[in-house]
């Protein structure tokens, strides 16, 4: 049952970030900004720190081979990346504090990994030909006040809601 | 040196290469998406389909109450407009009916311009905005098929990358990929052929390269299709020139084009099917791909 939860959460994630780009995808926020929601990835993020690295790689690899295909059409990248960071993030949270400010610090800060990375990605493969200084100011800086929006409005929801579905119990 | 080899080491470095093959996997140009993916695409596009429902309804009705706002003005402006538009109608009623008794005459039934078209509402955007692609509720079942033309009402956004039973994906023509031209006509006394290729996204426009340097281009002429890449039909507007460079060697003119669509606010859609065939495939002389 919990798992059904779970995963139907996940869904709605994953299909409220293309609705959400289709909805502002416009000048909604300032002429030639880019922002790029990253929902289900701070989602995948919180469910590592506060359910089980296990749960967090597994969702992450279903839900990045899912984006792969339904969105970008090349397979792999996020597929590779968010279990990746996934365990990157449990990892460091290992060393670091456990409470939620830092949590939220932490899932900001992979998101902004998570925008390098996909850029140079999308460098290599030429499907983008901006340098970083346009990118950075184009691109992450308003994808990441965005996300930091959402993280602070979900952080505690998100949090509570992991928790109570109790996967702590079959940790590695 | 056995730790060396350890457990998690050894899963990167074999995730790394699946990661390689894959992406290698997905950049071929594929006529068709392998079945798990359909079925993937298929599935998401009916979730997409059940939420994008009331959240365009909530959209469309506060749409609905800026576009309230601001009708006195219009409706002044469109009465301005009206007897011109009697005139024009009459016109083009004229010139509709010489057309097809000229056709009839010559015995010439083909005419690229002619198409059918599909409705189809926009139910999700690719959130990663590199690869700017919308996904459509039409797909194969409705007869949409790879490479169609998509255009709105005021013209055209783009081409079917790919289709499956229930849902398609349209690729933009600002989305920056190699293989995203199309063949196009500046409009004019002197008719200059070009390829859409590129879109300058900081100024959002479209770019038109390849266009004879000696052809002298006018700024606010219309740009449209030639219809000569075989697939898509001649006449589809993409919008006009604002500024004409020469390229850098002095052999070809860049024309930058401001598309007739907003490609950021895009939510019905029609997939364009020409009536008249491609070009098959075995003859040559054809100079473009799309």
């Amino acid at each position: 049952m919990r798992y059904f939860i779970l995963s139907f959460i996940a869904l709605v994630f994953f299909v409220f970030e293309s609705i959400f780009a289709q909805m502002f995808a416009g000048d909604a926020f300032g002429a030639d900004k880019i922002l790029v929601p990253h929902f289900m990835m701070i989602f995948v993020f919180f469910l590592t720190m506060y359910g089980s690295r296990k749960m967090g790689m597994l969702y992450g690899a279903i839900l990045g081979l899912t984006y792969d295909v339904v969105y970008t059409e090349i397979l792999g990248i996020y597929m590779f990346l968010l279990p990746f960071l996934a365990y990157l993030i449990s990892k460091s949270m290992k060393i670091l504090q456990n409470n939620i400010l830092i949590a939220c610090l932490t899932a900001l800060l992979f998101t902004a990994v998570l925008e390098v990375v996909i850029f140079q990605m999308n460098i290599i493969l030429s499907f983008a030909d901006m340098g970083f200084g346009e990118f950075a100011e184009r691109r992450l800086i308003p994808t990441l006040l965005l996300n930091l929006a959402f993280i602070i409005i979900s952080c505690y929801p998100l949090k509570r809601m992991i928790e109570m579905l109790d996967l702590q119990g079959e940790t590695e | 040196m056995p730790q060396f080899f350890n457990k998690k080491l050894l899963l990167l470095l074999v995730s790394i290469i699946v990661l390689v093959a894959l992406i290698g996997f997905s950049l071929r140009e594929r006529e068709e998406l392998t079945w798990p993916e359909q079925f993937l695409k298929d599935t998401t596009g009916w979730v997409g389909n059940v939420f994008n429902k009331p959240v365009s309804g909530i959209t469309g009705f506060v749409g609905g109450l800026k576009d309230l706002q601001h009708t006195y003005d219009e409706n002044k402006k469109l009465k301005a407009r009206l007897d011109e538009y009697v005139l024009l109608k009459t016109q083009v009623q004229d010139l509709k009916e010489e057309n097809e008794e000229l056709r009839d005459n010559l015995k010439k039934e083909d005419d690229l311009r002619k198409y059918s078209p599909t409705q189809a509402t926009v139910i999700g955007r690719n959130p990663d905005r590199w690869h700017e692609m919308l996904t459509i509720n039409k797909g194969k079942r409705n007869g949409v098929e790879k490479n169609m033309a998509v255009i709105t009402s005021n013209g055209l956004v783009g081409k079917v990358k790919s289709a499956t039973d229930f849902t398609a994906s349209v690729q933009l023509l600002s989305s920056i990929d190699k293989a995203n031209r199309v063949s196009a006509i500046v409009q004019g006394d002197d008719k200059a052929y070009g390829l859409i290729e590129g879109f300058d996204d900081k100024k959002n426009l479209l770019l038109m390269k390849r266009i004879p340097y000696d052809k002298k281009i006018k700024k606010n002429s219309l740009v449209i299709t030639s219809g000569y890449g075989g697939i898509f039909p001649k006449g589809l507007l993409i919008g006009k020139v604002v500024d004409v460079k020469v390229d850098q060697y002095g052999l070809n003119q860049t024309a930058y084009i401001e598309p007739s669509t907003d490609f950021y606010d895009i939510n019905n859609v029609m997939v364009v099917q020409r009536e008249v065939d491609g070009v098959p495939k075995e003859s040559e002389g054809e100079d473009e791909a799309e």
